[in-house]
């Protein structure tokens, strides 16, 4: 159809509008894919990795030692597959390198590059530590005055998040890394762990209960709860709701943008539909003709974005393969679904959408279309009729009147600021409850600087400076949700309970003070009742809460400790642990020492990434931002063009008239940007509370003041420059062409 | 082809207002002629025109051109009924902006079976030379003898012409009328031509007079003159 080049033209003609659209879908579908393409990429490298290389499904620590006959005799009672492995902590540089020995049949290492250990003077070590700590195959490490040869870089299946304790939140190659050596050369007074692996990841039943009854157990974790292997499957589900929800938003941003300049471009060419119709065209061939923008628009946007996508998906999975140790065994994997959803779902629903649009239009008769537009289109609507519409200056009514007449284009305005806002909020709130969380669980709440806890249970009187407590993890009645239960002293120097600064220690007398985490997953407040059951003997304990402490890290329980120890069947004094400012000085019974600054530390070194992503959410939100702004403030210039070419041969200068025009939108864009902050607030608030089972701690979501002042100050030079692009197609409306239009 | 209309009502409604648009109009006009519409404004020349093109229905009476009984034709048959023979010519010409002449010629050529030729047609209206202009870069004589080469191009059975001189220059305007007559005499085309002009009715080989909605008066061009010798007024 010759029709056709018309449709480039107007493209050409209008290119700031359909490019912004174009772009906004881009991004969607570019979000979209890249995310999605890497989590994919990720999963797979998971799956294979856990499956050939035998992942481990539970390990354990026994407090005595095992035989091997032991061991084959579980191994045929239960069918596991059981194996032990030795390792020990090394410091090395400022940090820990945890040496394993090599195993045959259960968490087998994987060997990415050069070779893996054979005498005893050689160990393989984890990519990532080496590059940060700039190791190369061949180079020597010394550990304890031994020295040892770099063979390769090694992957374990049970270390893919490379945290040094469990309870650590953030793994950081510059703390802490792994490193395996042959299994004969491990002469060291090393720690002994059992390695467990059935077909299907459970624990079979009744096996930890006959593990218990041979020996002591210090330690049992099976893979479900170890973060080592469980974090990366959290990571994948949280992100894999991050790659719907936000482009999904920005795809429904950017077809409603369509829509509305579809809207626009059918009402611009009533007459030219009207003609095409008097002149016999038939309707499908219309709306085939008109479609034609929104095909332009929805394949550059969504073949566009799909190449992006795809381009950036690599990075993308290097970054998380690095954030995970997790070998390239597959380099890039889509899902053909990623194609689909990507690309049909977006390009069909702006299709339908914009042909439902289109054929809205069409449904006019022919002859109504050729008349000047409608008669009816003059009469006021009942907002207009308003009291308040009718007062004032011709300036005030001309303003009133813009802004009621396009309800639409203000609805859209509030909608994008609202949008940009919250997106902004969320990136500002993140960073800042980084920070937060330190500051008051690390400080505020946890004062110790060491948390010792001994290998059996203590009853000996502790020292004045330490501070003794039992910890245990707890079940509850009916529900599946493991709870870290600590009886503490009521006045003690080293932990003090706490919410929005107010001590809550007083309050142990009445119940249990719960940490935030908690009380999310739960869903329970102060005086609430827990069901806590002892996992162990079955028994069971109501307790209220007496209120939930601003601590954002772990399902934790506080309760006297004479009260927990009553319930577990301990005596009065005993503790499993203690409290203090100082490491300890004997390490005999010490099964593990919690060190809070490297914690800490920890934490902190790696919010470099979190700032990077918290970058681009702002620079994404004002990117919208200006899109959605300038094409709407574009559009408002368009549609008045004839008042504003009135208004210039009137005298009024451009400055004026874009004063008279555009700033009417000023209050929308405040409103818009108060109401979006408890918004913000509110809908991360219970983004976090929907992800806290998984992640197992909290971001504090309050909004400081600060927040509010750079939101305002960026949304507000959004807003400018959107107006100052508009400005200048207000310049350019031609007094003579816009004249020209209300003529006919 | 011949038009025939029999007790054609149409009323408009518009609010509490009721206008009668068409009063129990009746009309033959015979195959290949050139007939004028004559009236003042709001009597109802546009709504015969209209309802005769198959872009307006009416609500009673009965239109029949060539073979085609309009009355309870759906949409698509009325559309394809213009499409196969109607040509419309429009006071403000209706060129599409963001097309050259060629093309916008083009635009109606697409929806021909048999149409003329593109050279031919657009020599014949005089805009050969300027077929990669843009309607913005012509006068108003030029664009509507684009848009007379736009009705034209698809061959059509009538070409209806509402006003189609209204907005042009004695000069402009009577090249326009010889061109009108050139089609109607080349191509055997009936021509429709509504005015304000009473001066071009002496062209035509009949003229139809309206008041009101109704046909007050027809009567038959002994001698149509040539169109360079109306009385322009
Ligand atoms: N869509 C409409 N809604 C309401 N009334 C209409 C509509 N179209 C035409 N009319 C009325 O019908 C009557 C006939 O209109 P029509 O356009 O046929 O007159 P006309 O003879 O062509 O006038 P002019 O010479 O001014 O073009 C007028 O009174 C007009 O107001
Ligand atoms: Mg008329």
């Amino acid at each position: 159809m010759i029709l056709k080049k018309s449709v480039y033209r107007t493209l050409k003609e209008k290119k700031f509008q359909y490019a912004g659209v174009a772009v906004l879908l881009l991004l969607a579908v570019m979000l979209y894919v890249s995310l999605s393409m890497a989590i994919t990429t990720l999963e797979s490298r998971n799956e294979t990795f856990s499956e050939d290389y035998k992942q481990e499904s539970f390990h354990f620590v026994a407090g005595g030692s095992v035989t091997d006959e032991q061991l084959s005799l579980w191994e045929d009672e239960y069918n596991v597959t059981l194996e032990k492995r030795k390792y020990a902590d090394f410091e090395v540089d400022d940090s820990t390198v945890r040496v394993f020995t090599t195993t045959e049949s259960v968490n087998t290492p994987y060997i990415a590059e050069g070779r893996a250990p054979t005498s005893g003077q050689e160990l393989a070590i984890s990519k990532v530590y080496a590059e940060k700590h700039q190791y190369q195959i061949g180079d020597a490490i010394t550990l304890d005055e031994r020295e040892f040869e770099i063979t390769g870089f090694v992957y374990l299946p049970d270390y893919i998040y490379m945290v040094e304790q469990m309870t650590d939140l953030l793994a950081d190659a510059e703390k802490f890394g792994v490193a395996v050596v042959s299994s004969s050369s491990f002469s060291v007074n090393a720690q002994t762990e059992i390695l467990g692996w059935t077909g299907n990841g459970d624990v079979p039943d009744g096996f930890r209960e006959a593990v218990s009854e041979e020996t002591s157990l210090l330690q049992f974790v099976n893979s479900e709860e170890n973060p080592r292997i469980g974090f990366v499957e959290t990571e994948i589900e949280g992100a894999k709701g991050m790659t719907t929800t936000l482009p999904l938003f920005i795809l429904a941003l950017s077809i409603a943008m369509v829509l509305m300049l579809m809207k626009r471009r059918m009402e611009m060419q009533r007459k030219e539909i009207g003609t095409l119709m008097a002149l016999g065209y038939r309707k499908k061939e219309l709306v085939r003709h008109y479609l034609g923008y929104a095909w332009v628009i929805g394949l550059v946007g969504t073949v566009g974005g799909l190449t992006a996508g795809a381009g950036l998906s690599v990075p993308l999975s290097n970054l998380y393969a690095n954030y995970f140790n997790l070998p390239a065994l597959s380099m890039f994997d889509w899902d053909p679904f990623v194609l689909v959803i990507g690309f049909v779902i977006p390009l069909l629903l702006l299709i339908l959408l914009t042909t439902f649009a289109i054929s809205r239009t069409l449904r006019t008769e022919p002859l109504t279309l050729l008349r000047p537009k409608e008669v009816s289109n003059g009469k006021k609507s009942w907002l207009e009729k308003l009291p308040l519409l009718q007062k004032g200056g011709f300036i005030r009514r001309f303003r009133l009147r813009l802004l009621v007449r396009n309800k639409a284009r203000s609805v859209y305005i509030f909608i994008g600021v609202m949008f940009s806002t919250v997106l902004l909020l969320f990136g500002l709130i993140t960073f800042n409850s980084m920070d937060q969380l330190v500051e008051t669980t690390y400080k505020e709440i946890l004062k110790y600087d060491y948390a010792v806890h001994y290998q059996s249970l203590m009853t000996e009187e502790t020292d004045e400076e330490q501070s003794p407590f039992i910890m245990n993890e707890l079940g509850l009645v009916d529900e599946d949700v493991k709870i870290t239960a600590y009886g503490i002293e009521n006045d003690n120097a080293f932990i003090q309970l706490s919410a929005q600064g107010e001590s809550l220690q007083s309050n142990l007398s009445e119940g249990a003070i719960i940490s935030a985490p908690l009380a999310a997953v739960l869903g329970v407040g102060e005086g609430d009742e827990i069901h806590l059951q002892n996992s162990l003997n079955s028994d069971t304990m109501h307790v209220e809460v007496a209120a939930v402490a601003d601590l954002y890290i772990g399902n934790n329980l506080y309760l006297p400790r004479e009260e927990l120890n009553d319930f577990l069947g301990f005596p009065e004094e005993a503790y499993t642990g203690t409290w203090q400012k100082q490491p300890p000085e004997n390490s005999g019974n010490v099964y593990m020492v919690e060190d809070k600054q490297k914690a800490i530390d920890n934490f902190e070194s790696t919010t470099g990434a979190t700032r990077a992503s918290v970058a681009g959410m702002a620079i994404f939100a004002v990117l919208i931002g200006v899109i959605v702004l300038t094409l709407l403030t574009n559009l408002i210039v368009e549609e008045n063009s004839p008042s504003i070419s009135l208004f210039k041969v009137m005298g009024y200068h451009d400055k004026e008239v874009s004063k008279l025009v555009l700033s009417v939108y000023t209050p929308i864009v405040l409103i818009a940007y108060f109401v979006s902050i408890p918004l913000a607030s509110l809908s991360l608030e219970q983004t976090m509370n929907t992800l806290v089972q998984e992640t197992g701690f909290l971001m504090p979501t309050d909004v400081a003041w600060w927040m509010v002042v750079i939101g305002f100050i960026v949304i507000l030079l959004t807003y400018w420059l959107s107006l100052g692009l508009s400005k200048r197609k207000l310049k350019n409306v031609s007094l003579q062409e816009a004249l020209k239009k209300q003529q006919d | 082809m011949a038009i025939f209309a029999n007790q054609v009502n149409k009323t408009y409604q518009s609010g509490e207002v009721t206008v009668q648009a068409l009063r129990q109009a009746s009309l033959e006009v015979q195959d290949k002629k050139i007939i004028t519409i004559l009236g003042p404004s709001g009597s109802g020349k546009s709504t015969l025109l209209n309802v005769i093109g198959g872009i307006d229905r009416y609500d009673s009476g009965s239109i029949k051109v060539g073979g085609t009984v309009l009355d309870q034709l759906k949409d698509r048959e009325l559309t394809d009924y213009r499409r196969k023979f109607v040509g419309f010519i429009f006071q403000q010409y209706n060129l599409i902006p963001t097309l050259t002449v060629e093309e916008n010629v083009e635009v109606g050529r697409e929806l021909s079976q048999q149409p003329l030729d593109m050279k031919d047609t657009l020599e014949k209206v005089g805009m050969w030379d300027k077929k990669d202009k843009f309607p913005s870069q012509l006068s108003g004589g030029e664009q509507q003898r684009v848009a007379i080469a736009r009705a034209l191009i698809k061959n059509p059975q009538i070409l209806l012409c509402d006003e189609p001189t209204g907005a042009l220059d004695e000069e402009t305007g009577k090249n326009i009328l010889k061109l009108l007559k050139f089609v109607n005499e080349q191509y055997g085309t009936t021509v429709l031509i509504i005015t304000h002009n009473q001066g071009i009715g002496e062209m035509a080989h009949s003229v139809i007079r309206m008041k009101s909605g109704e046909i007050v008066d027809s009567f038959e061009n002994e001698n149509p003159v040539d169109p360079e010798k109306v009385t322009w007024s």
